[in-house]
């Protein structure tokens, strides 16, 4: 990871992505006991630079095939990690990469969505594994309910909470 | 040590420790797959 964190910083500091943070199952992991996953995904504010309304993850893929990077399907593997880029989307994703947190990984700074978004994200992605993700970080206690609620209702969510409870949560 | 207090004391490791835990989760995820002991690659996110 040490290996895919430094090229990926690399990129940022050259300007081809702008911030950006994990999520997903890595992200989890942060706050979690670790859970196996294939890949990391790293969610990612594309520069505006960009001509057009779509915008492309060509610039990321151009920097790091040159570097060593194999693009295998919707991955492309840096070091021993397959990296799923996912350009932020939505003003949920945007305000996850304003607040996430600083941490490091074998000395390479990198940063974490809060625990609440990726609860947040994982609710609004709603596919099982999201909701046996969200309900660990409700069990562990590693989530501030009332942030995540201010979360959801800012974000339209809590029409996915009330169902989540209603299955998971109530007797 | 319970279940519960494992969970705990897992998640309370460093994220670089615990990276390395889901590194070596998944070297063995794929050497089970390679054996052909399961047909799929395990799926992310």
């Amino acid at each position: 990871m040490k290996v895919t964190l430094e090229l990926i910083n690399q990129m940022q500091s050259q300007g081809v992505i702008g911030r950006y943070a994990i999520g997903g199952a890595v992200g989890a992991t942060f706050y979690l006991e670790p859970a196996a996953t294939f890949d990391v995904d790293i969610f990612v504010i594309l520069p505006t630079t960009q001509s057009g309304p779509l915008l492309s993850l060509s610039p990321i893929y151009e920097f790091l095939t040159a570097r060593g990077g194999r693009v295998e399907g919707e991955h492309i593997t840096i070091g021993s990690w397959p990296v799923q880029f996912l350009p932020a989307s939505d003003d949920l994703e945007k305000e996850a990469l304003e607040q996430a947190v600083p941490t490091e990984v074998d000395g390479v700074r990198t940063w974490v969505m809060t625990a609440e978004h990726l609860v947040a994200i994982a609710l609004r992605t709603g596919r099982p594994k999201d909701h046996a993700r969200v309900l660990q970080f409700l069990e562990t206690a590693a989530v501030d309910r009332k942030q995540l609620e201010s979360i959801l209702i800012r974000h339209g969510l809590l029409p996915q909470w009330e169902r989540f409870q209603e299955k998971y949560l109530e007797k | 040590m319970d279940k519960q207090e494992w969970r705990k004391r897992m998640a309370s490791l460093s994220f670089s420790q615990k990276i390395r835990i889901l590194e070596k989760l998944r070297e063995r995820s794929l050497a089970i797959t390679a054996s052909g002991l399961r047909k799929n690659r395990p799926k992310g996110r």
